[in-house]
């Protein structure tokens, strides 16, 4: 391994713009002068992006460098409108020229392999290290086939969990497509916690939107780890709405708690292997932990989550990393792609403020998420979290979900508020 | 109806007040509490979000921002959402995020 510098590295690379090499050299200064700061960003997507585009925002001169190994980030949100069959892969995919061109961040094509605290390097798979005064961790989640028996990471090209968006997103768009008339759509919904508490659930009604227009004689039947569901009133009221009896959603005591996936066989075993359901396609959403490289650094707990601050998101277990998003315990705030980019800019604050000396701030924010039940029909939870006795705690008689029992005319706007919400907040996260 | 005045009593002041909102926070070098609150809004009220439909907070005075916040919350202007975002907020937090919007 070359113990690369800061300059060897960006020399490396071709990076030899003035911006770019005034922090070199006076990294340990730096921790004294927010502008000359050196802070590198791990991971591109919703958390991390914002994080480095706001650390910019906040203190225009900073060196900000965000280390992400794709080309472009596909948008989790908006991928079951593809896999209900009325969007398109490339209106949820988004790329980092802005970010390079527009806010003067460094973005480097790579993966973080480690990171050496004591002297605050990050290593690269490519061989190269890029020194850092402050971290911030973005890496969203991975996922624990170990807990369940009878599959593997592997499998996933056969029973697909389009859970991290993109080429998953895509085969299992097209396994719908290729399903008969008639047949049967199984998902195997994850325990607490995980990543976008409704997004099973709308997945499953558009996956009903999309077979009531084309293969209306088909099922779906949800086996779940849990015995109820973010905004599960609204779902099942537009469901029974507009799809009858199409959707069936077992909670985990009801039958829904899956023992076994036999891949071979296509089918899921519940209930001491007396329920056996079978699939035509199957959608396997596993238990979730914090994505790996935080393991590899030692940042997580028992329960494979990060804990932070939840005042400035700094990891209890170094002063000077900083962990967000999904691998996050955040307490009230879900792991959503608005949670994500809140907390971004909650430690760009931070970041910016410890640098120049000053105490931090309690912050707060809000968060929306909304689904679709058809394309015309959205339905939104909604919540302003403060800060406040040591955690990140929704503000009493604020939030909420939807109102039940309303129009389609309410139902229409928050429709299109959701895709409004898109297009805002993607705007927000990659210029 | 209660919404469509209050929308347009609140285009009317948002233009008269456009030019003067950043002047009153142009001095101001540390990131505040308010900022970072305005910040959050940010995500659905910019300019993408505006076209389609949700406003773009950068083009409305921070006392048109107080005022629709306040009737938001108590429930003088209909909504979808909004009165649940609002009711998070008490007056000085509303005001204190309010004059950071045309400074983004
Ligand atoms: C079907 C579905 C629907 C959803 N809908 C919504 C919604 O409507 N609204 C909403 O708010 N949220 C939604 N979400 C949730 C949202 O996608 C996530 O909560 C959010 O993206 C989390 O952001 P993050 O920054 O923690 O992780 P991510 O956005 O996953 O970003 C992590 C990034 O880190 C990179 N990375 C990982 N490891 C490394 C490494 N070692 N080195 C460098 N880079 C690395 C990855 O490549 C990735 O780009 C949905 C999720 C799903 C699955």
């Amino acid at each position: 391994m070359h113990n690369f510098t800061r300059r060897h590295f960006l020399k490396a690379f071709g990076v030899t713009s003035a911006a770019a090499l005034t922090g070199i050299g006076c990294a340990p200064r730096a921790a004294r002068n927010g502008a000359k700061a050196h802070v590198v960003v791990v991971g591109g997507g919703s958390g991390g992006a914002t994080a480095a585009r706001y650390l910019k925002q906040f203190s225009p001169d900073m060196m900000v460098t965000l280390i992400e190994p794709n080309a472009t980030y596909v948008t989790c949100y908006g991928s079951n409108w593809v896999i209900g069959g009325f969007e398109s892969m490339d209106a949820i995919t988004h790329g980092y020229q802005n970010l390079r061109d527009r806010d003067g961040i460094d973005v480097i094509e790579d993966k973080v392999v480690g990171v050496d605290t004591d002297s605050r390097t990050v290593r690269l798979e490519s061989g190269g290290s890029v020194q850092y005064d402050k971290l911030v961790m973005s890496p969203g989640i991975d996922f624990k086939y170990d807990d369940m028996p009878g599959i593997d990471e592997a499998d996933a090209e056969r029973i697909p969990h389009a859970w991290k968006a993109g080429s998953q997103t895509e085969l299992l768009r097209s396994q719908l497509l290729e399903m008969p008339n008639g047949g049967v759509f199984v998902m195997v919904a994850p325990p607490n916690p995980f990543r976008c508490p409704p997004g099973p659930y709308e997945r499953v009604s558009l996956i009903a939107h999309y077979f009531k227009e084309h293969k209306p004689r088909s099922k779906i039947i949800v086996l779940d780890a849990k015995d109820n569901f973010s905004k599960q009133g609204l779902f099942e009221e537009g469901w029974a709405q507009h799809y009858g009896d199409m959707i069936e959603w077992r909670g985990a005591s009801d039958g829904g708690l899956v023992e076994e996936i036999d891949v071979g066989g296509m089918t899921a075993r519940s209930d001491s292997g007396f329920e056996r359901v079978r699939a035509d396609v199957m959608n396997f959403i596993p238990a979730q932990r914090a994505g790996q490289i935080v393991h590899d650094v030692g940042l997580t707990n028992d329960q494979g989550w990060v804990p932070v601050n939840q005042r400035t998101f700094k990891s209890e277990m170094d002063d000077n990393i900083y962990v967000l998003g999904d691998a996050s315990v955040a307490g009230a705030m879900p792991k959503s792609g608005h949670s994500a980019n809140n907390q971004g800019k909650i430690v760009a604050a931070a970041i910016v403020r410890e640098l120049m000396d000053q105490e931090p701030i309690d912050p707060s924010s809000a968060n929306t998420c909304y689904s679709l039940i058809t394309p015309e029909h959205g339905i939104s939870v909604a919540a302003v979290y403060k800060y406040q006795d040591g955690a990140q705690a929704g503000v009493e008689g604020s939030g909420g979900v939807s109102p039940s029992g309303e129009t389609s005319s309410f139902r229409r706007r928050e429709a299109e508020y959701t895709r409004a919400w898109y297009a805002g907040i993607t705007r927000d996260i990659w210029g | 109806m209660k919404q469509s005045r209050l929308f347009v009593a609140g285009l009317v002041a948002s233009l008269a007040m456009a030019g003067t909102a950043s002047k009153a926070i142009a001095d101001n070098d540390e990131i505040t509490r308010g900022q970072l609150m305005a910040a959050s809004c940010k995500a659905c009220h910019n300019a993408a979000g505006a076209e389609k439909g949700v406003p773009d907070l950068a083009r409305i005075s921070p006392e048109v921002i107080q005022s629709q916040m306040r009737a938001f919350r108590d429930g003088d202007r209909d909504a979808t959402i909004m009165d649940r975002h609002a009711k998070g907020y008490t007056d000085e937090e509303i005001e204190a995020m309010s004059v950071y919007f045309s400074r983004f």
